[in-house]
């Protein structure tokens, strides 16, 4: 059978259960079953041409791109460990069958369990270091789902929720590993990998990439210090306790570190990482497994001790070694399978599995007392049964291995290992099937049905069988370890045989199984002196650390990101800062290519004012009236520096910008408090000051570097300078610029000018609407307001100057093509003159007067420049092409005419409605928000002697 | 010349055109009230308009207006996942904000607009365009987060978004004239050729750091990230659900196509950059997620996170990592409209719920539901063998190939971390306390058919990812050359 069904028939079987649900248990469990049964048959079809030598492969593209292919291989080490996995798990189906109640979904059940022994299989089958990635999570996965079957279990929560966080993040860091040894190695196929040991092992990567493997080794076999999952995933039902933390699961790290075992072995680092881990989990676990009371704890440590004990033997990187780990792979599973089967039994029987609450069983189970004690006895390590035979090379290996220094310290801590390890294999059977019966068991105990002790059972001859006739098993395990040796080393010469004679490893082993003996016998003090040591408890610590981390992280994001805006910015500023030190640092500079200029005392006088002014506005911006007077100053000092840069047309823009905003922020100050509230305390300040001082310092600092050198010629001001008046008509280039070469933008502009003005003009129709209206209707102004609004002397002062600005304006205006000016700053100019008249003769006066509203005049001024370009289709030309003449009128002197002009007029009218229509909505809002405005123009007039309206509007 | 023109442009000028029409058609007819039937025409148009450009596949590359405008693979496939994963959050949200009074007409039409200004983005061929795309793209945003604007942290999630963005593009603007100054030239195409002629001069290379920065506030990477987790909590969770899926795949296109198309011969200069950033990114996003207790605020340093895994496929530089970048985009969108699917749908007593904690023993309650959202969560942490591995595979060797081994390993190290708050939730899901405190079980059909639908592509695009590679890997090709 191909080695894709193999792997494929637990997974499309795995829909079986689900469906068969209501067909009945023996049904689901049967199909289960038959599906588990096909998959071992097929996999033993392969194996004729598996003992000729051959190495059975299946190999079909899926993500090439990635290296990740669907590639099986099956050689001795796969073909060894799928026969555990599909061997066991027809035990464990049949076991389950008798073991779950009536109230237990079956069919859940068993999905769960065929999708996780298709994920073991393809684990161990998989060429693919990625795709046996896949299955590795896999097995995560639906392990979370099995050991989560029973949810109603409180304590099994937090087990589940150890035993995936530890392993889970354990296979995402061997994605790393495995990333690392792939590119290594050129390919992502095992049987490519296993062939490159120098290489690997040479490169500088090789330490990170054995890191990360490992830790995903270690997560999974649960060695130290990740051993602490494995006790907690216990709360899972019996069955998956014995597939997953004892057959199979927890050997997938074994698995992978005898698999990576060719080319990650042999050197240093290995050798301590991995030996130390391992002797320190089986010295721990054993010393911990003795005195746990509960029956599946007391096993779970067990069982980590033992993985510990191959993950050592690995370690040691010895053929020896290795063929001691394969054949303790083996023995460990027959004989812990059936112990965790027999515990189930046990609980099943007598509902707890304290076992503080039990002892003299054998009579009332004499079935389960015969499994459970030849099963307890292997583990302990006693001739005759399996365990004894590994355990004698695991021993043998240990009295070769040196670590740091003694001799004498590797076997003296196996040794004290092993004799825990005996002592809770006789506390096993000592203290649950010995001893006196009791009368107080939660239920009456008695011998499971067939199906529950035969799977066990079955398990236990293999345990005698092997242990009396070790001949049987050797060339199987000679077989596999080959594999796992992969040529890189000799088969070891020596025999796997109940006698060797009189050895150090058979005199280790002596001491453990009588110190067992007598540390059993010693239990009960013992155990006192253990209550009463400290000891660090590895699931309080696990949870301390997540706390930890926990409050770390709301440090950080509690400090980091607390919702202040001015952090944010200080943040972003010096992220920035930042980012232009590195380009300062990174890049080519070149020498500067412009003088400096002379600093004269204008410059300086004007700098100076500039830095005071701004200085000052730092430190006084509370105050907004006085904030607002010194930005007008810092405004004007600006438009004094275009001017003396020779740049007037922009100092004009400038300053008659400069007045409006002004005139607008005065409108809107009327609204707000005088004061701005102090929100931050001193170290805000100085901290903020800081980020602001050094933004400012790195921008200067770079505007600096870019003046003194010229951007990539030519610059494109070269191009306007040399067309402005051969093109466009006029010698003021800015102008020509804005309404022919870029007249396309600024018609652009003045659209969005006057989309923003009927903004302004509809949100505050919208505003006096609402609730808003009563509010500003009630509002009392929080200073007395002065007596005198429309003063004379600024009437009178407005209207005289109301013609010469409108003159200036047109002035302005027409001579804005050649000489400084424009539609632009004409528009700014008219509307200041208009504004004039509303502050100085009130709403009311000044808006009677006002014939044609502002809307219309935006309209206007956008149709009017709009029209003008549309004008240029007419003579066959695009869209806004400007065309210009001379003309003369006599008896004037000849004039040019251009059609920039009139498109110059939709811009000056566009502009001045603009202004107009914001400042008017502005002042609709201020107007309410006050007493009547006075019908008259003036509070004082001479020509009116009407004493009741003196003083009035105060 | 200029039909030409207009007919590369075509699909954005359709979408212009309905945005308007619709934005005037209902302010003179029934306003909010033809809202639901905006929402479900413009998803409707979203979902024809990503067939159609799906569909034209193999048209090759059309430039538009003298380069300012590049229709190739590249915006192609973006504009495909742009407008599919918009019109699935439209969809989605229409019925969470109709029972809250939130649906205004001009939801779907700001939505709109602001996929016009993505699909420009993804299709700029010029620093002018780049900014015109993402500024459409981003004023529609500031004002979608504060929809809400009854309440205080919406309103104070969008100015915080809209000063910082205004910041952010001021940077950009000023990396942009930079760039021109040292280049002549806005185009990009003519950039890589002064870029590829000689060493970058310092002004050139400000105006590259600058529009990287820029663009790193846009993708929420650190340090320019301080914005995500309080709009992504302030703003309604379908807004916030926008966020976190059309306009990060805008930016990262644009990102790409920035670096690749105008900077592609600096490849050295900005690796590093790109690669700091995705780093910080990762980690930030990782570590500070484990301590929230809001799933929406989850959710941005999970995506502060995922941008980071994302620009780790930019940072390698080659035609790899943009290919790894995209699938990974285009997988990531796909698990977060699964996730705020999901997030959509937690209520207590119609309210809507966004404390993890209320989701525990949420399985015995909705068992299909809580399996949905386990994969999701499996798979936004990048767990074997569900999608979401595959696109951080494809980053981590795209990375590695570069020779950023360090990244890769980084990658790792940070998704092992990260991988710690999306299995907490798993937990609290199926292992929790019990508590009173349950959400309601139920909601609406449609929620629950994208939830069940973005799950079922996590599982099922195992097979071959559903094609997307070799779209891809075709994208890549057009912009890496």
């Amino acid at each position: 059978m191909s080695l894709f069904l193999v792997v494929a028939l637990p997974f499309l079987g795995a829909l079986l259960p689900g469906i068969l649900n209501r067909a009945g248990r023996t049904v689901c469990a049967g199909t289960t079953f038959a599906v588990s049964l096909t998959a071992l048959v097929g996999l033993l079809s392969n194996l004729p041409a598996l003992l000729r030598g051959e190495v059975i492969e299946a190999r079909v593209d899926w993500l090439p791109a990635l290296g990740m292919n669907m590639n099986l291989m099956m050689d001795g080490l796969g073909a060894f460990f799928a026969c555990l996995i599909l061997g066991i798990g027809l035990l464990i189906i049949a076991y389950a069958r008798s073991y779950l109640s009536r109230d237990d979904n079956m069919g859940e059940f068993f999905t769960y369990l065929l999708l996780f022994q298709g994920a073991m299989v393809g684990i161990v089958l998989s060429d693919n270091i990625l795709v046996l990635l896949v299955f590795w999570e896999l097995t995560s996965l639906s392990s979370f789902l099995l050991i989560g079957y029973w949810k109603h279990l409180p304590e099994g929560r937090q087990g589940a929720r150890m035993a995936l966080t530890v392993t889970g993040m354990g296979g995402l860091a061997m994605i790393g590993g495995m990333l690392i040894l792939g590119q290594i190695a050129g390919s992502y196929d095992l049987s490519v990998i296993l062939q490159n040991r120098d290489l690997i092992q040479a490169d500088p990567l090789y330490v990170p990439a054995l890191i990360l493997i490992l830790l995903g080794c270690f997560t999974k076999s649960a060695q130290f210090p990740f051993h602490f999952w494995l006790p907690h995933a216990m709360a899972a039902p019996t069955p998956v306790s014995a597939y997953l933390h004892s057959a199979t699961m927890v050997k997938a790290g074994i698995f992978l570190m005898a698999r990576m075992w060719p080319v990650l072995s042999g050197t240093p680092e290995w050798f301590y990482i991995v030996t130390c881990a391992g002797l320190i989990t089986m010295v721990l676990g054993a010393v911990i497994g003795l005195f746990k009371h509960d029956l599946k704890a007391l096993l779970a440590f067990s069982t980590v001790s033992h993985l510990g004990l191959i993950t050592m033997l690995l370690g040691t990187g010895t053929a020896f070694g290795a063929m001691a780990a394969v054949f303790h792979i083996l023995n460990h599973a027959t004989f812990k399978c059936a112990l965790f089967m027999s515990a189930g039994i046990i609980d099943h029987e007598a509902h707890t599995r304290d076992i503080r609450r039990l002892g003299g069983l054998r009579h009332l189970m004499p079935v389960t007392f015969v499994i459970a004690t030849i099963a307890a006895l292997s583990m302990a390590g006693i001739p005759f049964f399996n365990g004894f035979l590994s355990k004698e090379m695991w021993l043998e290996e240990v009295s070769h291995t040196t670590l740091f220094g003694p001799d004498w310290l590797v076997p003296a801590l196996a040794t004290f290992g092993a004799l825990f390890s005996a002592a809770y294999s006789f506390r096993y059977i000592g203290h649950v099937f010995l001893g006196k019966e009791r009368h107080d068991y939660p239920a009456h105990p008695h011998d499971p049905p067939a199906g529950m002790w035969l799977p066990p059972a079955i398990l236990t001859v293999l345990v005698v069988v092997i242990g009396v006739m070790p001949f049987l098993a050797e060339p199987a395990v000679r077989f596999v370890t080959s594999a796992v040796l992969g040529g890189t080393a000799e088969l070891p010469h020596e025999h796997i045989a109940l006698w060797h004679g009189v050895t150090p490893a058979l005199i280790m082993s002596g001491i453990a199984v009588t110190g067992g003996l007598i540390a059993l016998t010693l239990f009960t003090p013992l155990l006192k002196l253990w209550d009463a040591t400290p000891r660090p408890e590895a699931k309080v610590v696990f949870d301390a650390v997540i706390a930890v981390f926990v409050g770390l992280a709301r440090i950080v994001t509690q400090r980091l990101h607390n919702g202040a805006f001015t952090q944010y910015a200080g943040i972003l500023t010096l992220a920035i800062i930042a980012a232009g030190g590195h380009a300062w640092l990174t890049g080519e500079s070149t020498a500067s290519t412009r003088e400096a200029m002379p600093i004269n005392m204008i410059a300086a006088a004007g700098w100076l004012m500039l830095i005071v002014a701004t200085a000052f506005l730092v430190i006084q911006h509370r105050n907004r009236l006085l904030a607002l007077i010194l930005m007008a100053i810092i405004g004007l000092i600006v438009s004094v520096g275009f001017a003396y840069f020779s740049a007037p047309d922009l100092a004009m823009t400038q300053i008659s910008v400069e007045v409006v905003t002004i005139v607008l922020l005065l409108l809107a100050l009327n609204f707000l408090p005088d004061i701005t509230p102090s929100e931050s305390n001193m170290g805000k300040k100085v901290r903020d000051g800081i980020v602001a001082l050094a933004g400012g310092a790195a921008a200067m600092g770079f505007t600096y570097h870019l003046l003194m050198r010229d951007f990539v010629a030519p610059s494109i001001s070269e191009y306007h300078l040399a067309n402005s008046y051969k093109g466009g008509g006029g010698t003021n280039v800015v102008n020509v610029i804005l309404v022919d070469f870029r007249g396309f933008d600024t018609f652009g502009e003045i659209i969005v000018l006057g989309i923003a003005a009927l903004v302004i003009f509809a949100l505050t129709e919208a505003l006096l609407g609402g609730k808003v209206r009563a509010r500003l209707l009630n509002r009392v102004p929080d200073k007395p307001l002065s007596g005198d609004r429309h003063p004379l002397m600024m009437v009178i002062l407005t209207r005289v100057m109301m013609p010469l600005v409108l003159m200036v304006g047109i002035y302005i205006f027409l001579r804005g093509h050649n000489l400084p000016g424009g539609g632009f700053i004409a528009g700014l100019i008219v509307a200041i003159a208009l504004v004039m008249q509303y502050m100085a003769s009130g709403f009311n006066w000044a808006n009677e007067r006002q014939r044609y509203p502002y809307h219309g005049i935006i309209g206007t001024g956008v149709l009017v420049a709009g029209l003008t370009g549309i004008g240029s289709w007419l003579t066959g030309n695009e869209f806004l092409t400007s065309a210009y003449g001379y003309f003369r009128i006599p008896p004037m002197e000849e004039f040019e005419l251009a059609t920039a002009a009139l498109f110059d007029l939709g811009v000056f009218l566009a502009v001045l409605g603009a202004v107009m229509l914001s400042l008017e909505s502005y002042s609709r809002l201020a107007r309410r928000a006050h007493t009547p405005d006075s019908e008259f123009p003036m509070d004082i007039d001479p020509s009116r002697d009407d004493p009741k309206t003196v003083g009035k509007g105060a | 010349m200029i039909q030409a023109d207009l007919n590369v442009i075509l699909p954005e000028i359709l979408l212009s055109v309905f945005a308007m029409l619709a934005l005037v058609g209902a302010v003179y007819t029934e306003k909010d009230k033809l809202a639901p039937m905006l929402v479900w025409a413009t998803s409707g148009l979203f979902i024809a308009l990503a067939i159609w450009i799906g569909a034209s596949g193999q048209g090759g590359t059309h430039v538009a207006f003298n380069g300012l405008y590049v229709d190739d693979a590249f915006s192609r496939f973006s504009k495909v996942v742009i407008l599919l994963s918009a019109a699935a959050i439209l969809l989605m949200s229409q019925d969470y904000m109709t029972r809250r009074g939130l649906l205004r007409f001009e939801y779907p039409v700001l939505v709109t607009l602001s996929v016009v200004g993505m699909m420009m983005m993804v299709s700029a061929g010029d620093l002018m365009s780049l900014y015109m795309g993402l500024e459409l793209q981003s004023l529609a945003l500031y004002v979608v987060a504060s929809l809400r604007r009854d309440s205080v942290k919406s309103t104070e999630a969008g100015l915080k978004y809209f000063v910082l963005g205004a910041l952010s593009s001021g940077l950009l603007l000023y990396g942009a004239s930079l760039t021109y100054g040292f280049a002549g030239t806005t185009l990009f195409s003519g950039i890589i050729q002064t870029v590829k002629a000689g060493e970058l001069s310092v002004g050139l290379l400000f105006g590259l750091v600058f529009l990287i920065s820029g663009l790193a506030f846009k993708v929420s990477a650190v340090p320019f990230h301080m914005w995500t987790p309080d709009v992504y909590e302030g703003a309604p969770t379908p807004v916030t659900a926008f966020f976190a899926t059309a306009p990060k795949v805008a930016a990262m296109g644009l990102f790409a196509r920035m670096l690749h198309d105008a900077f592609g011969g600096a490849v050295g200069e900005w690796g590093q950059v790109v690669a700091l950033i995705s780093v910080l990114s990762m980690f930030l996003g990782a570590f500070a997620a484990i301590g929230q207790r809001n799933i929406k605020r989850l959710m941005a340093y999970s995506s502060i996170a995922h941008m980071g895994f994302a620009l780790m496929g930019l940072a390698a530089g080659t035609e790899l990592g943009v290919q790894a970048m995209l699938i990974y985009m285009t997988i990531y969108v796909t698990m977060n409209v699964g996730t705020f699917a999901f997030i959509l749908s937690m209520e207590r007593d119609g309210q809507p719920v966004t404390d993890i904690a209320s989701l525990n023993m949420y399985s015995k309650k909705e068992p299909g539901r809580a399996l949905a959202m386990l994969v999701l969560l499996f798979s936004l942490a990048g767990v074997p063998p569900l999608v979401g591995f595959f696109g951080k595979l494809y980053v981590l060797r795209a990375a590695y190939d570069a020779g950023f081994a360090w990244l890769a390993v980084a990658g790792v190290v940070a998704s092992v971390i990260g991988a710690f708050y999306y299995l907490r939730i798993v937990f609290y899901m199926y292992f929790g306390d019990e508590t009173d405190e349950g959400l309601d079980s139920g909601g609406s059909p449609m929620l629950w058919g994208f939830l069940m639908a973005s799950a079922f592509v996590m599982v099922a695009g195992v097979v071959n990812l559903f094609g997307i590679e070799g779209a891809a890997a075709a994208a890549a090709a057009t912009l890496v050359n």
